[in-house]
């Protein structure tokens, strides 16, 4: 991002130009420009969003699947809840790249649209249910342990 | 490595759960949240500062509610970040401090930081309810920095007390 950032934003800028219709661009070149920029700063913030996941998501498969490992007793119940964490905080962050890579091909909203049923919604909700699954069987334990 | 307590892998799992959901509800209802941050803040037009000018008034309300949405914003981040920093740091905790009490101390502390993303919860409301400058310095003077500092204090003391136990152990 940092080092490509000119060559991705004119990337951007040429299909965003390609596809007047898809960006609702009038040819007035004041309007336009302002529907240009607001497709391009999306762009960037599904780039910058996609480092920020993609970093935090790797520490949070790390110390959920270790805790995991650690405390669930129950074989196949393990197996389930690694598997969705991982699957899961993996995925979730490549949705917004898919999203960034999107937006210059189908407009800032369907772009999201087609991110959020690919991977955020699937992806995203694996780690949701697995992590409050995890929670849920740590505090039995503490419960039945005191 | 030993693990710390049941009761410090549960904030800390807690809160990323915590985390993780506060993202998908960000993202879904988030013209909801604008909604409703507005009519908060036309209810309270004292507190914001409204002054009757549609132009002055509308410019007031947008910062107020984008205060609000980073609020929400920073509770998804820092929940995120900070429910594995607990767990790992109460994992070196536990298995490099030879000190039962200082483990201890060491687990308050972190169980105590682990709430400071909550901050930024009520660093939302309270933008809303007292006005944005007013409610976010309440939220940091009486939250934030509060909490923000348990979490200080336990990784300096986890650092001191690691150069401690090392300089213990070869005299042991």
């Amino acid at each position: 991002m940092v080092r490509f950032k000119l060559e991705l934003t004119r990337w951007a800028r040429s299909v965003i130009l390609a596809r007047p219709a898809t960006h609702g661009l009038v040819g007035v070149r004041d309007v336009d420009e302002q529907a240009i920029d607001e497709a391009i700063v999306k762009f960037d913030a599904g780039l910058r969003l996609f480092h920020l996941h993609a970093e935090g998501m790797g520490l949070v498969i790390i110390v959920t699947t270790m805790t995991a490992v650690t405390l669930v007793r129950s074989d196949g119940v393990r197996r389930a809840v690694v598997v969705l964490l991982s699957a899961g905080g993996a995925g979730y962050p490549v949705g917004y790249l898919l999203w960034s890579a999107l937006i210059p091909y189908y407009g800032v909203e369907p772009a999201k649209a087609i991110a959020e049923w690919v991977f955020w919604i699937p992806f995203g909700g694996a780690t949701i249910v697995a992590t409050w699954w995890l929670t849920v069987l740590v505090a039995m334990r503490l419960v039945r342990r005191s | 490595m030993r693990r710390p307590p049941l009761a410090v892998i549960l904030v800390g799992l807690f809160l990323i759960a915590l985390g993780e959901t506060a993202g998908a509800v960000i993202s879904q209802f988030r013209p909801q949240v604008a909604r409703y941050a507005v009519a908060r803040v036309a209810a309270n037009p004292q507190r914001h500062g409204l002054a009757g000018s549609a132009e002055y008034d509308a410019e007031v309300t947008a910062r107020a509610v984008y205060a609000v949405e980073a609020g929400l914003s920073f509770f998804h981040t820092h929940a995120q970040g900070l429910g594995p920093l607990v767990i790992l740091v109460g994992t070196i905790g536990a298995s490099v401090v030879p000190w039962r009490r200082a483990r201890g101390v060491l687990y308050t502390l972190l169980a105590l930081g682990a709430l400071f993303p909550l901050g930024y919860l009520a660093y939302s409301v309270a933008v809303l309810e007292r006005g944005r400058e007013a409610g976010i310095e309440m939220a940091e003077r009486y939250v934030l920095t509060p909490l923000g500092s348990a979490v200080i204090v336990g990784l300096i003391a986890l650092a001191a007390l690691i150069v401690a136990g090392h300089r213990r152990g070869p005299a042991a």
